[in-house]
């Protein structure tokens, strides 16, 4: 769905993004996650086709940004870090002027406005003024005028700022929905224990660079991620996850997160070399946290 | 019907204002009729709709887009399929609904008295004036509001009634050529030397550049929806604007004399395209990123690229260089305009450069954002300030290092100004490459 290739953006008096080359596919959630100031937002703007990269490509849907930026809109949702609203209009008019905008006739405008605001969550409300809508059904509001047109590519920029829990939670579950129903999403987020509910995959952009290169896969239901905690440390652990089949995301003389095989006999047999070797093991078992230790490992930095 | 239209109709057109207008206009109407004073319900309406459509109605079209961006909603209008015809005719006749709305009633208001009185085919002379002041008004006031956005200026309530402000010039400027057709003032205007009709004259230039006016507004709103615009429109204007000015070499031909028609005309010509370089190297953006990538281009080989990124002020420099030189050697005819002439001209041409680099050169500068402010000044201390000074001291044989004269020998003028235009031209490409590590030259 998106193709860049060593993207350079520059303001006048700093370059933003200093060859920034990446691929997202097909119905996926990517995370876009990185320091203030790292170039997200920069890099969510030359996707949506609003910034003429200095140099390099980007290609969504086929489409060279520069060359067909107009065809590329349309077949795109995006919503800013810092968006408005139609305070007067109510989410019906809201929704409708969103759907013509895109091209939807006329005839078809009323189903689509109603498919979206029973995918946001706001057909119970959908006379009511966006002006009387609380902080979370301003942001699902924003998410339909977005979504109306059925977009094959999504770009929210810190949609999660500003929500309250539960609607944090409504919102990964849209997400989820969405890319089910087969968009690809694009997220730039700080919050990254959200970002695990439903990310794919992760791309941190640290100083105008993509950290490690590539993005990182976060989920993969066949190769999870575990955490193993030594009760007395050893220098050698890493060493020896690694000579026993361990992909090595981050260790230390204490701990070690890996990335190992579902199979249950195969993680007990690697539990009992641990053991048969020495190794105090005090805890062996899947990271919840593993979001967050991928990024830290990568940017280098310690929570 | 068109969607940006149709949601101004949903925001501005609501029935607690339409009530509001057709109370407050109705009850001043009333007033005027049975004061039975100087101001007949006529004369109030016309007023009433300078003020509704055209004062108030160009804030409304300047608003029509920085009140987006104010609002946050730009971005999305951007992402839009709609495409930059129906976003411009939807802001211009859609934020300013409201004003039309208001505008009509007084129309049908002066319209119907002027029928009465004069004839219909007067009032529907006067329908089409009245339509054509507020179109044109706020089409220059949404035009100004869209330039200024391309340079990343704000939205504050100062910038915005300098917006409005532009329209109003442009209102005035309609307003002023309607009187002069229906005053009869000047009956033949020479262009071309051929002696035209006054008001047809008259009428014919305004269409004319109100059909330019749209075009513009066009454009601007197609680079807003990031779509590419190439030179060929500007160039066509620069022809346009070229050939109509060249027409007017009747008014000079009592002050240079010795100048045959050919060399007055691109004279004109030539004035009227450095004109036009200085309005558009001050209002367009200076961005030196877009310039480093037409080096680039250029460096590359890919010079269609850096021709189709060729801003408008570059155009009308080369567009002055071109009619400069070619009136340089024009001037070769006759041995007593050339002397006079052929340095005049190399030194305008000198100082144009000189002055076009300048604007761009304080674009490179700490503080840009007040580049053109500062160019400004220099630009003020260089033609006025400095050069009165000179002349308190009597030491007006230095007047050649700040204007085109005619020193002796007559090429120092030239020459001085040449070496000032190089100077600085040099520095500003300087200032405008990167360094090896990707950023900008520090200060």
């Amino acid at each position: 769905m998106i193709e860049v290739e060593d993207l350079v953006y520059e303001y006048p008096t700093a370059r933003a993004l200093k060859g920034v080359s990446l691929k997202v596919a097909d119905q996926t959630i990517t995370a876009l996650v990185g320091p203030n100031g790292a170039g997200k937002t920069t890099l969510l703007r030359c996707l949506a086709a609003l910034e003429d990269p200095y140099s390099g490509k980007v290609v969504i849907d086929g489409m060279d940004t520069t060359h067909s930026p107009r065809e590329i809109h349309a077949r795109m949702g995006y919503l800013p870090d810092f968006y408005g609203l139609y305070d007067d209009l109510t989410v019906r008019r809201c929704l409708t002027y969103a759907a013509r905008s895109h091209s939807i006739t006329a005839g078809a405008t009323p189903k689509a406005v109603a498919k979206a605001a029973q995918r946001v969550g706001l057909s119970d409300r959908i006379d009511s003024k966006a002006g009387e809508l609380s902080r979370g059904l301003r942001q699902r509001l924003a998410i339909g005028q977005a979504i109306v047109h059925e977009p094959k590519l999504l770009l929210l920029d810190e949609p999660a700022a500003g929500l309250d829990p539960q609607a944090r939670r409504d919102l990964s579950a849209l997400l989820i929905a969405l890319r089910d129903g087969g968009m690809t999403l694009v997220v730039s987020s700080h919050i990254l224990a959200e970002l695990e509910d439903y990310c794919t995959e992760m791309i941190i952009i640290e100083n105008g660079l993509i950290a490690g290169g590539k993005a990182i896969k976060v989920r993969d239901d066949d190769r999870p991620r575990y955490m193993v905690a030594l009760a007395a440390p050893r220098a050698d652990l890493k060493d020896f996850l690694v000579a026993h089949g361990a992909d090595v995301s981050e260790a230390d003389e204490n701990h070690a997160v890996i990335v190992f095989t579902r199979n249950q006999t195969a993680r007990a047999k690697l539990v009992r070399d641990l053991v048969m070797a020495g190794f105090e093991v005090a805890s062996f078992g899947e990271s919840s946290k593993a979001l967050e230790q991928t990024y830290f490992a990568q940017v280098g930095h310690k929570a | 019907m068109n969607p940006e239209f149709l949601r101004n109709v949903w925001l501005e057109m609501t029935t607690r204002r339409v009530l509001l207008m057709v109370g407050l206009l109705g009850l001043t109407f009333a007033a005027a009729a049975l004061a039975n004073g100087d101001w007949g319900p006529a004369s109030v309406a016309t007023w009433l709709y300078y003020i509704i459509v055209v004062i108030l109605g160009s804030r409304s079209a300047a608003l029509s887009v920085v009140g987006e961006i104010g609002a946050r909603t730009w971005d999305s209008q951007r992402l839009s399929s709609l495409g930059a015809g129906e976003m411009m005719w939807g802001k211009l006749f859609g934020a300013t609904i409201y004003n039309w709305f208001g505008g009509a009633i007084c129309l049908a208001v002066l319209l119907t008295h002027e029928a009465i009185t004069a004839g219909a085919g007067t009032a529907a002379l006067d329908l089409l004036y009245y339509v054509g002041i507020g179109v044109i008004s706020q089409a220059a006031a949404l035009l100004a509001s869209l330039i200024a956005i391309g340079r990343g200026q704000g939205h504050s309530r100062l910038e915005v009634f300098a917006y409005q402000l532009v329209g109003l010039v442009a209102g005035v400027a309609v307003w002023w050529v309607w009187d002069e057709v229906k005053s009869h003032t000047v009956d033949t205007i020479v262009w071309w030397g051929h002696p035209l009709d006054a008001a047809i004259f008259l009428l014919a230039s305004l269409v004319i550049f109100s059909v330019w006016t749209l075009v513009a507004c066009f454009r601007e709103m197609r680079l807003e929806l990031k779509m590419r615009n190439g030179p060929l429109v500007w160039l066509a204007f620069l022809v346009f604007i070229g050939f109509y000015v060249a027409g007017f070499d009747a008014w000079l031909s009592q002050e240079l004399k010795s100048w045959d028609p050919g060399a007055l005309r691109l004279l004109l010509a030539g004035t009227a395209y450095g004109i036009l370089t200085y309005i558009m190297v001050l209002l367009e953006p200076k961005d030196r990123v877009h310039y480093r990538w037409m080096q680039g281009q250029i460096r590359q080989g890919h010079v269609a690229n850096a021709l189709n990124g060729t801003q408008a002020w570059m155009m009308g420099y080369a567009a002055t260089f071109l009619a400069g030189i070619v009136l340089f050697f024009w001037l070769l005819h006759d041995v007593s305009a050339a002397l006079v002439g052929q340095p005049l001209v190399l030194a305008a041409l000198g100082f144009l450069t000189r002055d076009v680099s300048l604007f761009v050169l304080m674009q490179t500068l700490p503080g840009r954002r007040r580049g053109d402010f500062g160019a400004l000044a220099i630009l003020f201390a260089l033609y006025v300030l400095i050069p009165w000074i000179l002349a308190s001291l009597n030491a007006n044989a230095l007047m050649f290092l700040f204007f085109p004269q005619l020193p002796s020998p007559t090429f120092v003028g030239a020459i001085a100004a040449w070496v000032q235009g190089i100077a600085v031209a040099g520095l500003t490409l300087t200032r405008l490459a990167l360094t090896e590590k990707g950023q900008p030259v520090p200060a």
